[in-house]
């Protein structure tokens, strides 16, 4: 086989030595595209694997950790919770609408494959600037994307996060998010079940759509290659998702399939060697029996990855209800092949065996990777000069920056209240839904902080960890567990692996201490363009729960009178960029002074007492402090005619950012409570001002508030048309 | 007597499982799902088309779905006099089958668009009977093609014959706007000239459990119980 066939199927030549060893023969040009979907990054996690390992996946109510479709939980009852986040990064660049759109596909699939209905939708986008019209192009087709298929199957989407920063210009981030709700005894999973069994193939036709796309998005990419590489990405039709999604829950609950395994990256092949591998069998697929769309060749067939398609494995004796419900809902559905004891797959075409290969070879003995890595150099830490920083620039600042503007433009594309069970909408804290027909409600929430973790990704994961961990907190929501999705330059970069090994670490760090474990994640890996890397984004999702959806908290202002106080510590060593007018330079700034020690435990403790005071029905409303500091939190929490008047011993005290930082509003009355409760806790507050009627008031200068509140809502849609 | 009342499930129909609970909880009588490929209909007094996107919306929103086998028994469940309510895709449906005047087209800035919304009645008819005159109800919308458009002539027989059933409006506190996509005269709501048949954008159905952010939805169905 010839060198440039080897690198062009994005395998090393050390690579395909260890196969050519092992099989002792040629390899036929299936078994070779079969290699190139599985050794990827995407598939196989070679450079990962070391570290993730590392990170706690378990702990008294995960179900199912990693390594399945979706994580689940437990929820008490016979209520479980499956979650994961993926991304579909290059996809969205190349082809902002359907890249972003399949994303949303792959993601409920991955959840209602595990026989879990799909409850809630969440996306973490980040752009470049807003200057260039290619960022608006992008941001444009990939909200229009996410809202296109999320709304026509009918999933509320509840939240995520939409930043805008120039590491981006050249390689934005769609990271999609999905969770839903399954029975505990009727959880599925990949690992068929008997040998023998039918393997059956449900969905859309296969066409020549998104062939490679596994091996595309584990590439680096270059300008050139744009316009080459948009026939890999896929086209998503959420009607035919809709049906599948329907047809598919309606098998599972009817028992008439054994296991089911949706076919995402790396299509028919991925699902097929991932079935062999959980259930230590083997596969043999007829590919003459595969429905298609138009003609294929047999690799083409196996490495396409046209959307909206699982496999199955039924008992034979199902077959013929298995047909009729997939009949009522007019869905494909074909017998293309049989569970075996041979522990090979075997696809054959043209009564030809195409590919023949020990399970093994793909899956056990796929390559893994200590690649080396620099450990960060430390930044001096010292306290940032605020003081040249006027009271009035920063307000500007603040209602200038897309960052910190109200994302109604985006989320107003999204169906957020579709399946009657949402009770927080996206723009809050964290998104929360009910769990139909209970009392049970469900928080989530989407969180990165790249800066911070381009500084020190130890500590900068942590402050990622805590910021969704305070997002759910400030709702009365616990926080449960967590999927992650690992956005990362390239790693073959000594000091982009030390950021990922770093970051790994500081999110196991964290989520040991919250008993948040991870139970499923993501990895993208070579997210650079031109040579310029992106900064470090391990985005994190967090889920958690409340029992009694009476208990929650809302974010908004509940009353005119009511007071305002301030939990958690000032962070002062913490550089915030958006306090300089100058974005480029501001970040510049920033990244030279390192980050101050998040201190967990004083996180957990504040937490405790929100949690508490939240039991008490002490708190009125609450929001979690975070990048905007106090003033950007009590923008958020504004609500029909009410605002605020505040005293600080320095304006400043309003922008800078808080460890376990919460701003809560409590009724009079309930002050001395309050307040006696948290010196008992020892937990430092700081009582700040209280609601007023259409104002805003900072230090007894007065504001114009509907000029501000103006802005602050309208304003993004003007910047970014 | 109890009120009997049933919900159509289209192929991609998303809303069908939101208006049988909608259903349920407040009429407390019998709720049937009838799937689009039944050929009989129950006796029931009110039928809902729900929301969603039925076969895609391809072609044009609700064109394939008016031709679904169960329409006729739909039609003639109309033609008895008795109530159908279509919601959202189901309002695009109606006016498809040509049981409600006018069409839906894309909202004015062509975008979707998922809010709370806000809207009044316009003219009365027993879907809003319980509703004040000037009461300002709080409902979702979500839609793409949510902007109810007809011809001049049509507008003055949908006004002459008091077919208006809701018009958006400003929230006390909202700053929505007026008219959020950008329909004739701000039209919400329209019924047939005998008004036993009810299209309309925003979703009741999501706006009437005591978590909801609103309970207004309630109205519609208390207005036709009562």
């Amino acid at each position: 086989m010839n060198e440039e066939l080897i690198l062009q199927h994005g395998l090393t030549l050390d690579e395909f030595q260890v196969i050519r060893k092992y099989l002792n023969r040629d390899l036929s040009i299936e078994e070779l595209g079969i290699f190139s979907a599985m050794w990827n990054e995407h598939c196989c996690y070679k450079t990962s694997k070391k570290w993730l390992k590392k990170l706690p996946t378990d702990n008294e109510i995960v179900i199912q950790g990693p390594g399945e479709n979706a994580g689940v939980i437990d929820l008490q009852d016979n209520d479980g919770i499956a979650f994961k986040i993926e991304s579909h990064n290059h996809p969205s660049y190349i082809e902002p609408f359907n890249g972003s759109a399949t994303g949303v596909g792959g993601i409920l699939r991955d959840i209602f494959t595990m026989g879990a209905r799909p409850i809630a939708t969440l996306d973490s986008i980040r752009f470049g600037l807003i200057e260039t019209e290619k960022t608006k192009y992008l941001l444009n087709g990939v909200v229009h994307g996410i809202g296109h298929y999320g709304n026509c199957i009918g999933i509320p989407n509840i939240g995520g996060e939409c930043e805008f920063e120039s590491t981006y210009d050249f390689n934005n981030l769609v990271n999609a998010m999905a969770v839903g709700h399954v029975q505990k005894d009727k959880i599925f999973y990949s690992k068929p079940k008997s040998i023998g069994g039918l393997i059956v193939y449900i969905g859309s036709k296969t066409g020549k759509d998104g062939i490679h796309g596994a091996s595309m998005a584990s590439d680096v990419f270059s300008e050139e290659d744009e316009d080459e590489k948009r026939p890999s990405v896929q086209v998503g039709d959420p009607f035919m998702e809709k049906l599948l999604m329907e047809g598919c829950l309606e098998l599972m609950s009817s028992g008439l399939i054994e296991s089911m395994q949706d076919m995402g990256a790396a299509g028919i092949t991925s699902s097929s060697v991932e079935m062999a591998s959980k259930g230590n069998v083997g596969v043999y697929i007829n590919l003459d029996k595969v429905p298609l769309r138009q003609p294929l060749s047999a690799y083409e067939i196996l490495l396409s990855e046209s959307q909206e398609r699982m496999l199955a494995v039924i008992d034979k004796k199902n077959n013929h209800n298995v047909r009729e419900i997939l009949q009522k809902w007019q869905i494909d559905y074909e017998v293309i092949g049989e569970i075996t004891d041979t522990k090979r797959v075997v696809f054959e075409s043209n009564n030809k065996k195409v590919v023949d290969l020990p399970v093994e070879i793909i899956v056990d003995d796929a390559p893994e990777y200590d690649r080396e890595f620099y450990i960060p150099r430390k930044r001096k830490n010292k306290d940032f000069d605020f003081s040249k920083i006027k009271l009035e620039d920063m307000i500007i600042n603040l209602l200038t920056n897309l960052n910190y503007l109200d994302k109604s433009w985006v989320f107003d594309q999204y169906d957020s209240t579709v399946m009657g069970d949402t009770i927080r909408e996206p723009g809050q804290s964290s998104g929360i839904v009910k769990i139909h027909g209970t009392q049970k409600v469900i928080g989530a929430s989407t969180d990165c902080n790249p800066l911070y973790i381009r500084i020190n990704p130890y500590e900068g994961m942590k402050y990622t960890v805590a910021e969704s961990y305070r997002n759910l907190i400030a709702c009365n929501i616990n926080p449960l567990a967590i999927t992650n999705n690992l956005n990362f330059a390239s790693p073959l970069d000594p000091n982009i692996m030390g950021e990922l090994v770093l970051s790994i670490h500081g999110l196991k760090t964290a989520a040991v201490k919250f008993n948040t474990p991870i139970v499923s994640g993501n990895v993208s890996l070579y997210n650079q363009t031109n040579e310029i890397p992106i900064k470090p984004t391990p985005v994190i999702g967090m889920v958690g729960s409340n029992m009694d959806l009476n208990k929650i908290n809302t974010n908004k202002f509940c009353e005119i009178g009511n007071k305002i106080l301030i939990l958690g510590k000032q962070l002062t060593k913490n550089c915030s960029p958006y306090l300089l007018q100058d974005q480029k330079i501001a970040f510049n700034i920033c990244e030279f002074n390192d980050l101050e020690v998040l201190d967990l435990d004083f996180e957990k403790k504040i937490a405790n007492c929100v949690l508490e005071l939240s039991d008490l029905k002490c708190i009125m409303s609450c929001n979690d402090i975070s990048r905007g500091g106090i003033f950007s939190a009590l923008l958020k929490m504004q609500y029909k005619d009410m605002g605020f008047r505040v005293k600080v011993p320095d304006p400043i005290d309003l922008f800078c950012e808080y460890s376990a930082g919460y701003v809560i509003e409590i009724r009079s009355k309930d002050f001395e409570e309050v307040t006696s409760f948290l010196t008992k806790k020892g937990a430092e507050y700081h009582e700040i001002g209280e609601i007023i009627k259409e104002g805003i008031e900072i230090n007894s200068k007065k504001f114009d508030y509907f000029d501000i509140m103006n802005k602050y809502r309208n304003d993004f849609e003007k910047i970014i048309s | 007597m109890s009120f009997k009342s049933a919900v159509i499930t289209f192929p991609g129909s998303n809303c069908d499982r939101d208006a049988l609970c909608y259903l349920k909880d407040l009429t407390k009588g019998e709720v049937y799902k009838i799937w689009h490929e039944e050929t009989s209909l129950p006796k029931v007094d009110l039928v809902i088309l729900p929301g969603g996107f039925s076969f895609g919306d391809y072609l044009r929103s609700g064109a394939m779905a008016s031709k679904s086998k169960i329409i006729d028994e739909v039609v003639k469940h109309a033609n008895d006099n008795r109530y159908l309510l279509g919601i959202c895709n189901g309002f695009q449906i109606l006016t498809e089958i040509g049981l409600l005047e006018g069409a839906l087209i894309r909202n004015k800035k062509l975008k979707f668009l998922g809010k709370n919304c806000f809207i009044k009645k316009k003219f009365k008819n027993n879907f809003n009977l319980s509703i004040k005159d000037n009461q300002i109800l709080q409902i979702p919308v979500a839609h793409n093609e949510g902007n109810f458009y007809c011809d001049t002539e049509t507008l003055n027989l949908l006004k002459n014959n008091e077919q208006i059933a809701f018009e958006y409006c400003k929230g006390e506190f909202s700053n929505t706007e007026e008219n959020i996509n950008g329909s004739i005269e701000a039209i919400a709501g329209i019924t047939n000239k005998k008004k036993n048949v009810l299209g309309m954008m925003p979703h009741p159905e999501r706006a009437y459990s005591n978590f909801h952010q609103s309970q207004d939805g309630r109205l519609i169905i208390e207005s036709l119980i009562s």
